[in-house]
């Protein structure tokens, strides 16, 4: 199996592969488990941080609320801003160990953060309900999306069928815990959802009444299609978003091992 | 004296209170302060901090904010006085394998900490403002949420960043030494923290023509995400000092193979 493996191989990627098995199996004296678990737990702090600072400023508002979450920048912003940092971790899990898991261990760490800054910031010192401010999860997304790179080993089908198929998962994953926010209500003898009601009732004062997504049948959203035209478009910016994401782990995490500014 | 430290074989450097201690020191000060910072604002923030203009404000948040710039100056200073007067002392002379893993590992405690600090200020934080920016009007630059966020953590990663680098360059030299030219993870690290400083200073020019938040993702906060991006160069760090502790671990195995021929021939 292992022979049949290694027909298809030139001289120089068998040489490759020797030398890492002989790294793979030396003993060492130094190098044991400590370094490992020092290195993935704290990564976390700088994976987490990078992917929620992403998200907070390119699509924070489409998270921070029931009401935001809407059929139709929902979708779009979130996808692209969502896929950057997983993709570049894909690539260094990749690289570095042949793991495809960069985007599952990146979502969990964005998880992580995300509920953290959401409990203590939003909930427990400004007082926003929960059920008003949760976070989106992007780990049932990732899981499909290293799942493609296992399986093509190839990082441009996977910026091209992952992209599309982030954004439609991303949606559809988070559409589950959404969708009772979605309900019809009335409220002072108009209909309107149960999130609509929720961003009436919870003061954000600095949010003019003009900014607020009030959900709505209109010409303008092509008569209730906007939602598919949406994650179509979602999935396009995703693919962008993916190689935004190739260019940090490529060029910003993994080019400058070893490279120095030389001074003369 | 300073060459019989440097030779001294170090016993279990990667023991978890040997070379590892700096990571758990170094964060659990970050993790103390962080937690001061987040009960002073939680008591006051909502009682005091909401009129710049009042003698309340000046005691509890201006007097925080200089509280804040002084003691990160003064170790900064202590800090990095330290580091290049103890590693001056070092230039030169002879390490022990055992003692540059366990070096390597005081590094990658830094370099920990960085990781955390970055994380208080790129998601903790940002939460906060985030939530106090569109519910609260804005009058003043030095809000209860910037004071911990802009002028603490922000300053206290590019100090982190750059005293892991003075930690390197004097005590790593097979990897930092200064001759060997700037090292690019160390560039793109430490300016992602400096970039991110700058940008404070374009966000509250921003803030300064549009006082209301409106809504969070406005592009001029966009510029924000690329230290996110460039802190990369952390990852960069990590594969070097692996690179060099394979090196470490390679001359050791050629050493021993060579005394034991040795030992064997005399035999």
């Amino acid at each position: 199996m292992a022979a049949a493996a290694t027909t298809g191989m030139t001289a120089a990627e068998r040489q490759k592969r020797l030398e890492l098995t002989e790294l793979l199996n030396a003993k060492y004296q130094w190098i044991d488990r400590t370094w490992d678990v020092v290195f993935w737990i704290t990564a976390i702090f700088i994976v987490g941080g990078a992917a929620d600072i992403t998200k907070l400023l390119f699509a924070g508002d489409w998270d921070f609320w029931t009401d935001w979450k809407d059929p139709q920048w929902w979708p779009v912003v979130t996808a692209f801003a969502t896929i950057i940092i997983p993709s570049a971790l894909q690539w260094i899990q990749w690289v570095a160990w042949r793991f495809p898991t960069g985007a599952t261990y990146t979502c969990t760490c964005l998880f992580l953060a995300s509920w953290i800054g959401r409990f203590f910031q939003w909930h427990i010192a400004e007082t926003y309900p929960l059920n008003f401010i949760w976070p989106i999860s992007t780990v049932p997304a990732a899981i499909i999306l290293d799942w493609i790179l296992m399986k093509t080993r190839s990082f441009v089908v996977t910026s091209v069928v992952g992209g599309v198929v982030w954004a439609v998962l991303v949606w559809a994953f988070n559409y589950i815990p959404l969708a009772p926010y979605l309900q019809p209500a009335v409220f002072m003898h108009h209909i309107l959802t149960v999130s609509d009601v929720q961003g009436i009732a919870y003061i954000r004062s600095q949010t003019p009444e003009y900014m607020r997504h009030i959900e709505r049948g209109a010409l303008r959203s092509f008569l209730g299609e906007t939602q598919y035209v949406s994650l179509v478009f979602g999935g396009s910016l995703a693919i962008l978003g993916y190689w935004i994401g190739q260019l940090i782990g490529r060029y910003l995490a993994v080019w400058p091992i070893g490279k120095y500014i030389k001074t003369y | 004296m300073a060459g019989s430290i440097a030779m001294h074989e170090v016993e279990n450097p990667t023991g978890w209170w040997n070379g590892w201690r700096t990571l758990f020191i170094g964060c659990a000060a970050l993790l103390a302060c962080n937690l001061f910072l987040w009960i002073w604002d939680y008591r006051f923030a909502f009682s005091v901090g909401l009129d710049s203009s009042t003698h309340a404000f000046t005691t509890h948040y201006r007097a925080l904010f200089w509280g804040e710039l002084i003691s990160l100056g003064a170790f900064t200073g202590i800090w990095y006085g330290w580091l290049v007067r103890t590693g001056r002392a070092l230039e030169g002379q002879p390490i022990s394998p055992s003692e540059e893993v366990r070096r390597i590992a005081v590094l990658w405690g830094i370099i920990g900490a960085t990781s955390l600090s970055l994380y208080i200020e790129a998601s903790f934080w940002p939460n906060w403002d985030g939530a106090w920016h569109q519910t609260m009007v804005r009058d003043t630059a030095l809000t209860p949420t910037h004071i911990p966020m802009f002028y603490f953590f922000f300053p206290l990663s590019i100090i982190l960043a750059l005293g892991a680098y003075l930690y390197g360059q004097y005590r790593i030299p097979a990897v930092y030494a200064w001759k060997k030219g700037f090292p690019w993870s160390f560039f793109l690290l430490i300016s992602a923290a400096v970039l991110e400083f700058v940008q404070v200073a374009f966000n509250e020019w921003g803030h300064s023509l549009w006082l209301s938040e409106e809504f969070f993702s406005v592009p001029f906060h966009w510029p924000f995400v690329t230290y996110g991006w460039l802190a990369s160069g952390m990852f960069a760090v990590w594969g070097e000092t692996i690179i060099r502790l394979l090196a470490i671990e390679k001359e050791a195995r050629t050493v021993e193979i060579h005394t034991q021929t040795a030992a064997a021939g005399g035999a």
